[in-house]
Order: C-alpha cells, then sequence, then structure tokens
C-alpha cells in the first residue's frame, strides 16, 4: 500500500514543450546575466575578496535556506503564510543563548531551540490558527501580530543589546588553505545546510511521508478521503517548519548578533528567497537562498548604502517577468 | 421611498456625530488632545488608503506605510537638505510618494491573496532599510528635522483645521471614488477577477489604478504627518506601521470609509494613553490584531449594522409587520475572506 502510493503520487507530468523552450530562453537569459555581473563584479575586487564575498553570501544564504524552507513547506501545504516566522527565528536564537550561557553547550542550544520554537509553533497552529483555518488573509494576519508579541517579548525578556551566542570551540578562528583563510564557523553552516538541504529533499521525494505531503500540496481533500489524518500531517508540518526557524536562529546567531528587529529582516530576506525561488517549492528555496545571499553580500561590499535596496532589483524583475518566481507552479 | 441599506445609514449617523465633534474639538481640548486628534485624522486617511485597496480591491497591503514614508521623505528632503520653499516641499513630495507607489504597483499588479501581502510587505520593508541606509538622503536613524509648517499654520489649532479640512476633502473624494464605475470595478476585482476579465476589464490594469489612487490617499497622509511632527524617521516605514493601517481598517469595519477612521481614533488613542503607563506597547498591539482577527473581523461598523438590524427586525415583529427589513445588505463574506474556490 505504502509503495503503490509513494509510486503513484511521484508520477510528474511532462512539461510540454512550449515551456522547455521557455524554460530554455529563461536559463540562457540568467547565464548571460550572471556572467554579465560576475564580471563588473570582479572588475570591482580582487580575486581574493571575491571568494570570500562568495563564501560569506553563501555562508548567509544557508541560514535563509532554513527559514525559508520551513515557510515554503507550511505554505506548500497548508497555505498558511507564516509571517511570524522572523519571529520565531529571534526567540529560537535567543532561547540558544541562554541555554549556551547556561550549560556551554551549543549543540544543546541548538536542540533546546529548536525544541522550543517546535512547541511555540504547536501552539500557534493549535490554538491560534486552527479556528480560522482556510481563512487565508485572516491567517496572514494574525502571524503579523504574532510577529509584534513575539518580538517585544523578546525585548522585554533578553533586553535590546545586540547580542552574540558564542560558538564551540573547534569551530572558532578562520581555517586556512594556502594563504586564505576564513571563519570555520561560516563553513560549517554552510555545511550544514547541505545536510539539511539533502535531508528535505529524501524526505520529500523518497519517503512516505514526503509523499502524503507532496500529495497534500497537490490536493487535500483527497488525500483526506484516502484515510490519511490531514490535520495531524498539518500541525507535524507546521512545527516542522517551526523547528527549521529555531534551529536557524541559533545557526545564525553565532555569526549575525541578534538583536530587536531582526526578526522583521530575517522575515523581510525570507520572503525574497521565496518570492525569487517560487512560493512551495523546495528546489526554489535552495536556489532563491542562494541568490538573496550572493546578492546582499556583493552588494554590501560593493554599495553598502543601497544594501537593502538591491534585493528590490531582482524582485521587481522576477515579479514582472515570471510572477510564481523562477521554480514555482503556476497556480 | 428609496430604502437605504443600514451600513450605510450606520455610516451616516456616525459620519454626523464624528464631524460635528471634530470642528468645535479645539475649542474643548487643550493642545496635547488636539495634536493627538490630528494625528489620528491622518492615521485615518492613512487607514482608509489601506481599505481602498484591502477592503474594497481586495488586495490586502502591507507595505503603505512605504508610500507615506516615502512621500514625506521628500517633504523633509527638500525642507532639510535643500531648502526649498513650501511649493517645492509639496511637490516633490507628493511625486515621491506617486513614484514609489507606481513602481510598487507594477511589482504588484499581477498579484493577490497573500502573494499580494507578501510583496508589498517586502516592499514597505525595502523603504524602510533605505530610509536606514541612504544617510545622505533619509539622516539614517536619526532622519530628517527642522521641518516647519508655513506661517498660516503654525499654531497647533490652526493645523488641526486644515488636517480636518483636508482629510474630509479626501474622505469626500474616496467617497465619490467609490461609488463611481471605477469604485464598482475596484470591487469587482475583490468579488471575482475572472469575471471581471470575461467582462472585458484588465485586472491588472485596474488593480494599478486602484493602486495609485490608494497611493495618492497615503502620500497626503505622509505630507499632512511630517509638517505635524516636524521631523521624519526610519520608523514612519516599518512593517508596525504598514500593519497599523490594517488593524485601524479591520477593527473599525474593513470595506467601509468611515471604518478605519474610528479604528484610527481608537488605535491612536489607545496607544498614547497606554504609553504614559505601559512599556510593552507592540505587545498591546499584536494581541489587539490577534484578538480582532479571531473575533472581530467585521469590526465596529459590522457589529453596529448587524445590532441595528436585529433591533429593527424585532421590532417589525412586535408590530407584525411583512415587510421585511432589507436583507444582504451586509455581506456574510467579507473581503478579508477568501472567495476564490479552494
Amino acid at each position: 500500500m505504502a509503495d503503490t502510493l509513494t509510486e503513484a503520487l511521484s508520477q510528474e507530468t511532462a512539461p510540454q514543450t512550449q515551456t522547455l523552450k521557455r524554460r530554455l530562453w529563461y536559463l540562457t537569459g540568467s547565464l548571460l546575466v550572471l556572467a554579465l555581473v560576475v564580471w563588473w563584479v570582479l572588475q570591482s575586487m580582487s580575486l581574493r575578496s571575491f571568494w570570500l564575498q562568495t563564501l560569506n553570501g553563501l555562508s548567509f544564504g544557508a541560514v535563509l535556506f532554513f527559514v525559508a524552507s520551513g515557510f515554503t513547506l507550511i505554505f506548500g501545504l497548508m497555505r498558511i503564510t507564516n509571517l511570524a516566522h522572523g519571529g520565531f527565528y529571534l526567540v529560537g536564537g535567543y532561547i540558544g543563548f541562554s541555554v549556551v550561557g547556561w550549560t556551554g553547550n551549543f549543540a544543546l542550544a541548538l536542540l533546546a531551540a529548536a525544541l522550543g520554537v517546535t512547541v511555540v509553533g504547536l501552539l500557534t497552529e493549535r490554538v491560534l490558527l486552527r479556528p480560522i483555518r482556510g481563512l487565508e488573509k485572516p491567517e496572514v494576519l494574525l502571524t503579523i501580530g504574532l510577529t509584534f508579541v513575539l518580538g517585544d517579548l523578546s525585548l522585554a525578556v533578553w533586553g535590546g543589546d545586540p547580542t552574540p551566542v558564542p560558538v564551540p570551540a573547534f569551530l572558532q578562528g578562520p581555517l586556512r588553505i594556502g594563504d586564505f583563510a576564513y571563519p570555520r564557523y561560516r563553513l560549517f553552516v554552510i555545511a550544514c545546510a547541505v545536510v539539511v538541504a539533502v535531508i528535505l529533499f529524501y524526505i520529500e521525494r523518497r519517503t512516505r511521508l514526503g509523499a502524503i505531503v507532496r500529495a497534500g500540496v497537490d490536493d487535500r481533500e483527497t488525500v483526506a478521503a484516502l484515510g490519511i489524518n490531514i490535520k495531524a500531517v498539518f500541525t507535524g508540518v507546521f512545527m516542522f517548519g517551526a523547528f527549521l526557524a529555531g534551529f536557524a536562529g541559533v545557526i545564525g546567531a553565532g555569526f549575525l548578533t541578534l538583536l530587536p528587529g531582526q526578526d522583521f529582516e530575517i522575515l523581510l530576506f525570507g520572503l525574497v528567497v521565496v518570492i525569487l525561488g517560487g512560493l512551495g517549492s523546495l528546489p526554489g528555496a535552495v536556489l532563491g537562498a542562494i541568490l538573496v545571499g550572493l546578492i546582499d553580500s556583493f552588494a554590501k561590499a560593493v554599495v553598502p548604502e543601497l544594501s537593502f535596496f538591491t534585493l528590490f532589483a531582482p524582485m521587481a524583475l522576477i515579479l514582472v517577468l515570471r510572477p510564481q518566481g523562477l521554480l514555482g507552479r503556476v497556480e | 421611498m428609496k430604502r437605504v441599506s443600514i451600513t450605510a445609514r450606520v455610516q451616516l449617523v456616525l459620519l454626523a456625530a464624528g464631524i460635528a465633534f471634530a470642528v468645535v474639538a479645539p475649542y474643548i481640548f487643550n493642545s496635547f488632545i488636539v495634536g493627538l486628534l490630528s494625528l489620528a485624522l491622518i492615521s485615518g486617511l492613512f487607514a482608509m488608503s489601506v481599505d481602498l485597496l484591502s477592503g474594497y480591491a481586495g488586495l490586502v497591503t502591507l507595505g503603505q506605510a512605504g508610500i507615506t514614508a516615502a512621500a514625506a521623505y521628500g517633504v523633509g528632503y527638500m525642507a532639510n537638505k535643500v531648502g526649498a520653499g513650501i511649493p517645492a516641499q509639496l511637490l516633490v513630495g507628493l511625486a515621491a510618494g506617486m513614484v514609489a507607489s507606481a513602481i510598487f504597483a507594477v511589482m504588484a499588479m499581477r498579484s493577490g491573496g497573500v502573494y499580494f501581502m507578501m510583496i508589498t510587505l517586502a516592499q514597505g520593508m525595502i523603504v524602510w532599510g533605505l530610509s536606514i541606509r541612504l544617510y545622505k538622503i533619509t539622516g539614517a536613524e536619526n532622519g530628517l528635522t527642522g521641518i516647519d509648517r508655513p506661517s498660516f499654520l503654525s499654531e497647533y489649532w490652526q493645523y488641526y483645521w486644515f488636517v480636518l479640512a483636508v482629510v474630509l476633502v479626501c474622505s469626500l473624494m474616496l467617497v465619490i471614488a467609490v461609488r463611481s464605475p471605477f469604485g464598482a470595478a475596484v470591487k469587482g476585482l475583490r468579488e471575482s477577477e475572472s469575471r471581471m476579465r470575461m467582462l472585458g476589464y484588465n485586472p491588472a490594469l485596474q488593480k494599478f489604478y486602484v493602486f495609485m489612487v490608494a497611493g495618492f490617499f497615503a502620500s497626503v497622509g505622509g505630507i499632512l504627518l511630517v509638517f505635524l511632527n516636524g521631523f521624519i524617521s526610519p520608523s514612519a516605514a516599518t512593517l508596525a506601521a504598514s500593519a497599523m493601517g490594517v488593524l485601524q481598517a479591520i477593527l473599525g469595519g474593513i470595506g467601509t470609509l468611515i471604518g478605519p477612521m474610528i479604528g484610527a481614533f481608537i488605535i491612536v488613542g489607545i496607544q498614547n494613553i497606554v504609553s504614559t503607563y505601559l512599556e510593552r506597547w507592540p505587545t498591546l498591539m499584536g494581541v489587539i490584531f490577534i484578538v480582532v482577527v479571531l473575533f472581530a473581523r467585521k469590526g465596529i461598523v459590522g457589529a453596529i449594522s448587524i445590532g441595528w438590524r436585529r433591533w429593527l427586525e424585532r421590532r417589525e415583529q412586535a408590530a407584525s409587520d411583512d415587510s421585511a427589513v432589507d436583507p444582504g445588505d451586509l455581506p456574510d463574506e467579507l473581503a478579508l475572506e477568501s472567495s476564490e474556490p479552494r
């Protein structure tokens, strides 16, 4: 039963030739733009700082991936736009900070923060979102209200000073390859993101759970009719998204200090990631996170004054040319 | 006799009482309260512009404060950095707001629903990011100061009456707009985009128009605000500022014009009373947000309308009159609730 379901659900419809042709155009166009940007960037900086910024961008993108993947999973399945995701991130980071302070154990802090935020997610879904299930816009507005509450309470509990989370000793300091040195912690973050991405892809594509989730994305009623407790799946996915956000909070706080207002910043970056990549698409979250991370990192190096604004241009371009995002599906 | 719908009657009564009160307010209250009333009126205009998009067109915007801030920064830049006169300040302020609206509108016009919310949120926050980073133009965290009102408006009560007049004129324009064919097309966007397309409308273009109209009123609000405070800082463009407009609109009654104004007075009042005793205003605002979304999505105007209708029904039942009160003047499914098939 399990295998037939997995098989039946994993059959994808073949893309039509016209869309293929179109995709080819997009690919060529974006490669050209990419080449141009790389050329322009290399003109204005040395090769060494190019690699430095690339790694900076990838490590920031890694944090964004944790945030955006949970966000996009929740949206894909439940059609809930959880704008409290930035708040989840911030609370996770602060819980991690406290736990590191008490125990000195980074791994424990990661676990505690992720689980703590998972509980917040559970309460959010069961208590706040359940009564207005299916009303898309009220759901979004409610999560905004929740963001204000979470952010302000964090400020009350942890104060407004920028707070770095200390990372374990073996991740401190730079890693040297020849005469090129780069912070170990950031490399660790990139590695983490790769591992998490692989796990997520595996779960989504290869397991029964992933099949149920993918089926739920396409047709919730039929999945429920097949005898699957879709409500439990909803709660589970929401909790998992919150788990990832809490995890991201601690991981990110290792090199982006925690401070009030960061919930909104992370939310903004996360939104741009999913708008670029395509809402509800896991590969889209990967692509979007890499793009946004790189754009932000290079923009900060080349035009620091416009660092936020540089997100605007690619977003505008995508929205005008391809509103569903690079890898998104037309609804 | 032409039947006037109950929602409209509620609005009329509230409106008449409100205007009478507003005109005499400076004779009754001290400068602090009158300043607060000016702020509430401006917030109300802002909330109406939010509601034109969110309630009438069904496009809930979370970035409207970005437009307000753009207009305010336009004024501030001309006053503080260039040292230009009032006409130039007004012109540049309005132009900045309209340019921001046009860019936002082009980006968002092909989307709808939650996607529209996400895009506008990002747009508003990018204005905020710019206002923090573009030190040379915006003065970063310090903002821009030294924005003086023209001499004939320098007294607080003079400016209050000026704000009242501008807001009334703008409200009248909005009333005319939502009752015009344009307004009908805007409501059509909310009800069914596919039907609008079938009738020969271009929904994206309609969205662009309504976004520009809302942007105009948001810009006027921004200009009024910057002259009220005499300064502008990045906090004007935060998500909290945008969300406040949405909260005010829903609390008062989304899809009406008087509702957002009532909501604005209530929220501005609560904020200023609470802030003197309590530090945790954002928490309270968040809680109000959650409570309103969970339990009071029809808002105050909606609640009063329902109460009034029940009262009328009971009275007519008592008189055993057969003629029913006109049904269905209050939409059961509010614009906030998705009407698309799920």
